[in-house]
């Protein structure tokens, strides 16, 4: 083959270039540029960002939020997917019903969302029909507004989840598991011994990308709790840009983000390459 | 018997849990506002109408909020595509270039918005770009943001289009560059149209960019956002029933791309 018309990349890779690398490395300035006095490099803006409880707020809750959704969506997947890879009548409309969640627009989600889960939504409503006492489930910075937080993501996004699993048990041979079953493996047995160390590579990569993904974590927290009520990285950086104006201290906390985005994404790229 | 039990059971409440939400934002869409204030609140309409609708096509915000998510949508399927068509069949003929771009490709598209949007709106600000009328500053965002999608469809595309048949051509005579524009490209369609309708799709739902870049001149997902922000749940669920049309139409005809795996890899 002749040598490869490399030139054809040059318009894409110069739009990258100009719209991801170039506005980063301005972040980075912003960020380290004291917007006081104009000295480059300074760490003014950290300063200011640690002397800030919300943003140590929305530091942990950028950790702890990922993690917990991240867990959450791999153990509902993975029982979707075991589910719906069982033979049964009706198994093909359930298994476009449970991705729906996926293909509606982030924010038509999160909207009736906060119909569902307002003091006087429809959730409580149900408990009331049902002779319980209201929640408040969205109340800010109360553990339950944390939960609902990461019971929203877990109800949009598990289909990704959901998706790359059952694509790999569909790839498990059936004799496989017919084998074990004759060798007289019970469910659980062949579920842990069989099942879960074949899926161990669709479960990595699953988990990588979600990983990185959940960081992003933007409308879910800002649209059912607001700004202050589960603080994350992304909404601490818009409440800097939008409330307060302060483009230096909004660009240190983007810059925070993108740096422990970019540690993630390491491993992604690194099983990607692998497959 | 209890298999069948259980799994009618367990289907079942997929179903209530999927479906019952989806329910509810189309009931509020055709409820009066002051019912939909009502404690307890009402799981049917008492007084069904298309009041919300007639108010928001009666409005400014609405007409100018669908004008400009349908522009920004259609904007940046041309300059996505007019980027991804050339690259992606450079990389599924040369694979040799393929690992750099795409690791530049992957974190380009899990890079996080807000931490993009924030320096863009800074200097989009200098070169006026920013809130810009026509959307323009948020069409370069979601150009960003849908070439890595459209990339690896198309990649994926071409890939399956044997490269025999370009070599074919070249031996009548046609240049590389020509046996690819007359021979593989109309054969690729299927991918091109499943790129189009995805790259839409990724521009029309996009909320944090939209938020940010777009203050006052909005599109229809922050509109949406302070449609309910600010109490009127009537008419911000019929937006949201607005913004599900297209979605839904644009999922079902890719359902059998999603299906055949030629879209997995992508994600929110």
């Amino acid at each position: 083959m002749r040598r490869p018309q490399v030139w054809l990349l040059a318009p894409m890779v110069a739009v990258l270039a100009l719209t991801l690398v170039y506005p980063m490395l301005y972040a980075v300035r912003l960020a380290f540029t004291d917007p006081l006095t104009g000295d480059f490099p300074s760490l003014a803006n950290y300063a200011q960002l640690a002397r800030d409880e919300l943003f140590w707020r929305a530091l942990r809750n950028n950790a702890l939020l990922p993690a917990a959704s991240v867990a959450v969506e791999l153990v509902l997947g993975l029982a979707l997917a075991l589910f719906l890879s069982q033979r049964f009548p009706g198994r093909g409309a359930l298994r476009v019903l449970v991705v729906v969640p996926f293909a509606l627009p982030e924010i038509v989600v999160l909207t009736i969302m906060r119909y569902i889960f307002v003091p006087r939504g429809y959730a409580n409503a149900a408990l009331g029909a049902l002779g319980l006492p209201a929640l408040d489930w969205l109340v800010p910075g109360s553990a339950l507004a944390w939960m609902t937080v990461v019971v929203v993501d877990a109800w949009h996004v598990t289909p990704v989840v959901f998706l790359i699993l059952l694509a790999a048990l569909a790839g498990i041979p059936e004799d496989i598991r017919e084998a074990a079953q004759l060798d007289g493996a019970g469910p659980a047995a062949r579920l842990w011994r069989i099942t879960l160390p074949l899926l161990r590579p669709a479960l990595l990569a699953a988990l990588l990308l979600r990983g990185v993904d959940a960081l992003r974590i933007f409308a879910t927290p800002l649209v059912l709790t607001g700004v202050e009520g589960v603080p994350v990285l992304s909404s601490y950086a818009y409440h800097q840009w939008a409330d307060y104006g302060n483009d230096a201290a909004a660009a240190a906390a983007a810059v925070t983000l993108a740096v422990i985005s970019l540690a993630l994404s390491v491993p992604l790229l690194r099983v990607r390459s692998e497959t | 018997m209890r298999r069948a039990l259980f799994i009618g059971l367990a289907g079942a409440g997929l179903a209530a849990v999927i479906l019952l939400p989806l329910g509810l934002i189309l009931k509020q869409a055709v409820t009066p506002e002051a019912e939909s204030f009502a404690w307890p609140p009402t799981w049917l309409p008492h007084a069904p109408t298309l009041a919300n609708l007639r108010e928001l096509f009666g409005s400014v915000e609405l007409p100018d909020g669908l004008r400009l998510s349908l522009l920004v949508a259609t904007l940046t399927v041309l300059s996505t595509l007019a980027l991804t068509l050339p690259a992606a069949w450079l990389a599924a003929r040369a694979p040799t270039v393929g690992r750099p771009l795409d690791a530049l490709l992957v974190i380009a598209r899990l890079f996080p918005s807000i931490a993009l949007a924030v320096p863009m709106a800074v200097l989009f600000v200098r070169i006026d770009l920013y809130n810009s009328p026509a959307a323009l500053g948020l069409w370069i965002a979601h150009t960003l943001l849908a070439v890595p999608f459209a990339f690896f469809v198309l990649r994926t595309g071409f890939r399956r289009i044997p490269v025999e048949l370009e070599e074919a051509a070249q031996l009548d005579g046609a240049t590389r560059l020509g046996a690819a524009l007359r021979v593989t490209l109309p054969l690729a369609w299927p991918s091109l149209a499943a790129a189009a309708l995805l790259v839409f799709l990724v521009s029309w739902d996009e909320f944090a960019y939209a938020l940010i870049l777009q203050v006052t001149n909005r599109p229809l997902p922050p509109l949406l956002y302070y449609f309910a922000a600010f109490g009127y749940p009537g008419m911000a669920s019929a937006v949201a029933a607005i913004m599900l049309g297209p979605a839904v139409v644009i999922i079902i005809l890719l359902a059998p791309a999603i299906r055949s795996g030629g879209l997995t890899g992508s994600g929110r």
